[in-house]
């Protein structure tokens, strides 16, 4: 009898239950932001303009998706060792994602295997890193870059002519024998892009690509580097720069020697970088959207952490700016970031 | 005797059978009854009047927020427009400043507009322009950068087809040396005097997003809900996430908000419903859009519905527990009640009833209790008159074969056969034998008038041989009266208490006098003598068994009396007139019955 009247009584109150909530309940359907996650930001450098804007995507994400943000870099492009120590250290911090440009494609592995080991997702921004546990790349392709780079300085030039390139961190090729005592096989863009660059150049005969100097990454250094190639090949005709750092110094070079004469297709969209093609030392640049690719990588991160599928691969693309096309409206929003 | 139970009970109620019929009647149990619907009641208004106040609430909640929303973003629409007003009028300012000055390159002018400068943190540059592209002045301390392309640039060419004050939307501003701003250009054709010439010119005015910022920062719509500010032709202005819709990783729709000037309507094109609020600046035509999210404007309905939800399940606790305690209340007196009675038909008659509760539900025991007693009462009486119709029965059956009797009868037998009175000898022996035969009657309790009177005939033939003609005797009956049916053996005691008592010791010969009659419907029956007769003690205490006769045949009077009443009543039975030395009158008195009437006694006989 009681057991009776007690089971109707909770049938009741479930169905009654059922019905009132049923009535007004619906659940959002956007990414929650109630928890704070902590996203660690580890990039090649913590100068320059690009890894600045870079960061301002990062930050945008974070704000959006309440996403503590730890923005991590060491002085120097070739400082691959202090690059690992920042990993080690997120890891150590237990870091809900890494998020890595890596400053050498195999020099930072074996730490992204370990963050991998310790069950941290890694997404790798602009740079790769040769580790098969990386789940996602966010960043524009280097080859295509390159080749947008060779074809447009090629157009230039008209078909002939000797050119130099300044890229950064060495290849293998090149190691200084007692810089590092890591295997250092350079980092992946700067490989891609001058792959792409050279795969392009090569199908003129009469182009000749006569040097490749490496910078680290100081505009001192590049300035330098331009010089001497200058100096060592009188006949050069054109110069391609493949990162800001490069492209700043070069730039800095030709505008003091005032040499008309010499072409340059430069890389990333810094402010002097503008300025030097407005007022035509430069005669175009390559770039990328640094501040999608900090955006996003922030935004597959929170995702991820949701447990969404993310795609592995994620071209924010490269575009040709040149003096006719850098006012047009939708390349002034790519070039100028909106900063308040 | 092997019947079953109830029909040997028939009051015992009969035991349920069936388990449905059981659970059902369970079902229907007042407590269950009183709590269900106690609660479907209660809960059924709360529920309704919940969702009368939810939907009103609810509705109020959403209109105030769409108010509220229209209000803010109005106020932002009007700040802008004073934002907007006021550059404006340093547009103006610095027109007047240029075209009333007698040279271009004056001094003054140039001061004034450095003043007019530093006036404002958000002015980013001013210059005077020919129609032609050239520089002609501007803020102090300001080159110019090569291939500036402003030929081709909005707000030259707008200043130059038209006539009023442009806004053009927000771009570069690569016409000076030093930082890349986004600004906004106001820009109009004027006049102005060069070296004592009339000419005209662009004036051109750069202002930077300080203030649009500020001003649109301050819109909380919500949490996530915001506002931007679109030019006529669709390129947003002013939005918290310009970077974003400018490198493409943020759409906004805006079609649908550039078709009104002033609107407030509910999107969906994202996935999800916002309320978007339109507004529209006079001077520059810019629109003010505010998105507000519509589960956040409703977050006083999530929460009127929260706490809506708590308060029913609260007052279905509430009402459940009074429900059942109040059902309670109610149900377990009666519940006990019906226990109760259910023993006492179980056949406890001495179950006693004490209920306390509701004052029906006392008085319903009360009564009970005295029902009960009553029938515990009857029960007993019945009893007793059983024990006391078998006593008598036995008792008649004793004296049917009465040994003293007999020996005394065989005596004066033997006595007149010696003396040879053969004739006399006969007949005693002749009415013995038919005194004993009606005696027995075969067993019957009950035989006709007529044996009856036979029977005391027969009687009185043997007791006048012993009494030596010391009485007389007549029997009187109406011929009607004989068929009817009578208790057997009723008149013996009488007659014989007669002739022991009343003639025996009487010197005069004595007379017994039998009458039977019909009057009424009821059987007559009078007994008389007119011997010693008796005090009124004696008659009093004559029915009750104070009196015991030794010598007689061991049936008494009151046996007579006793089955007369247990048989047809207890209105029936034997009355006395008596008068000392004058003789004694004992009417028998019974209802008037035919053999076949009294089918109970019949059907007792056959069962015996």
């Amino acid at each position: 009898m009681r057991s009776i009247r007690f089971w109707l009584t909770l049938l009741l109150c479930g169905v009654l239950w059922i019905s009132v909530s049923s009535c007004f309940n619906s659940s959002p359907a956007y990414i929650n932001t109630s928890k704070t996650r902590n996203i660690h930001l580890i990039v090649k450098m913590n100068k320059g303009d690009y890894w600045n804007t870079v960061k301002l995507g990062a930050e945008a994400a974070a704000k959006e998706f309440n996403v503590k943000l730890t923005f991590k870099a060491p002085d120097s492009e070739s400082d691959i060792d202090e690059q690992v120590g920042m990993v080690e250290d997120s890891i150590k911090e237990k870091a809900d994602v890494i998020i890595l440009a890596a400053s050498s494609y195999m020099g930072l592995a074996q730490v992204v295997d370990q963050a991998a080991y310790y069950k941290i997702p890694v997404i790798s921004v602009d740079a790769e890193v040769g580790s098969a546990r990386v789940q996602a790349y966010v960043g524009s392709n280097g080859y295509e870059a390159g080749q947008k780079s060779a074809e447009r300085l090629i157009q230039l030039l008209r078909g002939y002519g000797e050119i130099g390139i300044i890229n950064f961190t060495n290849s293998s090729l090149n190691v200084d024998p007692g810089s590092t005592g890591s295997i250092d096989y350079g980092a992946r863009d700067a490989d891609e892009r001058e792959k792409g660059f050279l795969n392009y150049a090569a199908r003129y005969p009469n182009v000749k690509v006569v040097q490749i100097s490496y910078t680290s990454s100081s505009t001192v250094e590049a300035e330098t580097l331009t010089r001497e190639m200058l100096e060592k090949h009188p006949n050069l005709r054109g110069i391609a720069t493949l990162n800001e750092i490069a492209s700043q110094g070069a730039a800095k070079v030709i505008q003091s020697l005032r040499l008309d004469n010499i072409k340059m297709v430069a890389f990333d969209s810094s402010p002097s970088m503008m300025e030097s093609l407005q007022d035509g030392t430069v005669q175009a640049t390559v770039i990328q959207n640094p501040f999608s690719n900090g955006y996003l990588a922030v935004k597959y991160a929170v995702e991820a952490l949701e447990g969404a599928t993310i795609p592995e691969r994620v071209d924010t693309g490269t575009k040709l700016i040149d003096l006719e096309n850098m006012l047009w409206p939708e390349n002034q929003k790519l070039l100028f970031p909106f900063v308040r | 005797m092997t019947k079953p139970k109830g029909t040997f009970f028939p009051l015992r109620p009969q035991p349920r059978k069936r388990g449905k019929i059981r659970l059902s009647s369970k079902l229907r149990s007042i407590q269950l009854i009183i709590t269900l619907t106690f609660t479907a009641i209660t809960v059924a208004v709360a529920v309704i009047v919940s969702i009368m106040l939810y939907g009103k609430f609810a509705n109020t909640a959403e209109e105030n927020a769409n108010l509220n929303m229209q209000q803010i973003i109005e106020q932002v629409n009007y700040n802008l427009e004073l934002y907007v007003k006021g550059m404006g009028s340093i547009f103006e300012t610095a027109e007047k400043q240029i075209t009333t000055s007698q040279s271009i390159d004056s001094p003054l002018l140039y001061e004034r507009m450095d003043t007019l400068m530093s006036s404002r943190e958000d002015l980013v540059s001013m210059a005077v322009f020919t129609p032609q592209g050239k520089y002609v002045v501007g803020t102090p301390g300001q080159s110019m950068r090569l291939n500036t392309q402003l030929e081709s640039q909005s707000w030259f060419t707008t200043a130059k087809r038209t006539s009023e004050i442009s806004y053009s939307a927000p771009h570069i501003q690569n016409l000076f040396k030093g930082r890349y701003t986004w600004v906004v250009s106001i820009s109009k054709m004027i006049q102005y005097r060069e070296k004592g010439e009339l000419k005209t010119g662009v004036l051109l005015l750069d202002f930077n997003f300080r203030t649009i910022d500020e001003l649109s920062r301050q819109v909380k719509l919500g949490k996530r809900g915001y506002a931007y500010i679109l030019d006529p032709l669709g390129n947003i202005v002013y939005h918290p996430q310009q970077q974003l819709i400018y490198a493409g990783l943020k759409y906004e729709n805006v079609e649908p908000v550039l078709e009104y000037a002033f609107r407030s309507y509910l999107d969906e094109s994202t996935g999800e419903k916002r309320f978007i609020t339109v507004r529209t600046l006079a001077q520059t035509g810019w629109k003010i859009v505010g998105v507000a999210y519509y589960d956040e404007i409703v977050t006083t309905k999530r929460d009127l519905n929260q706490f809506l939800s708590w308060f029913l399940a609260v007052v279905l606790v509430c009402v459940v527990a009074v429900s059942v305690f109040l059902s309670w209340l109610i149900a377990s007196p009666i519940r006990k009640l019906e226990r109760t009675v259910k023993q006492v038909g179980e056949g406890d008659l001495n179950t006693p009833i004490n209920v306390s509760g509701a004052y029906e539900v006392e008085q319903l025991s009360k009564r009970f209790n005295m029902m009960l007693q009553r029938i515990r009462q009857l029960m007993d009486q019945i009893i007793y008159e059983q024990e006391t119709k078998r006593k008598g029965e036995l008792e008649v059956l004793q004296s049917q074969i009465n040994p003293h009797f007999l020996y005394n009868t065989l005596n004066s037998v033997i006595r007149l056969a010696e003396r040879g009175k053969t004739d006399e000898v006969v007949t005693m022996i002749q009415s013995l034998s038919k005194f004993f035969r009606i005696s027995l009657s075969k067993g019957k309790n009950i035989i006709t008038i007529q044996e009856e009177l036979d029977h005391i005939r027969h009687y009185l033939v043997i007791q006048s041989f012993r009494f030596k003609n010391k009485f007389r005797y007549e029997i009187t009956a109406q011929d009607e009266v004989l068929q009817y049916q009578t208790v057997k053996l009723i008149l013996q005691p009488i007659v014989e208490n007669a002739l022991y008592h009343g003639i025996e010791m009487m010197p005069d010969e004595g007379l017994i006098s039998i009458s039977a009659e019909l009057q009424d419907g009821l059987i007559i029956i009078r007994v008389s003598d007119n011997g010693l007769g008796m005090s009124v003690e004696t008659m009093n205490v004559i029915l009750s068994g104070g009196v015991k006769s030794v010598s007689g045949s061991g049936v008494g009077v009151r046996n007579v009396h006793e089955r007369i009443g247990l048989y047809y009543g207890r209105e029936y039975g034997l009355t006395f007139q008596s008068e000392i030395e004058e003789g004694t009158i004992v009417t028998i008195v019974f209802p008037a019955r035919l053999a076949g009437e009294d089918m109970d006694e019949q059907k007792e006989e056959t069962n015996r």
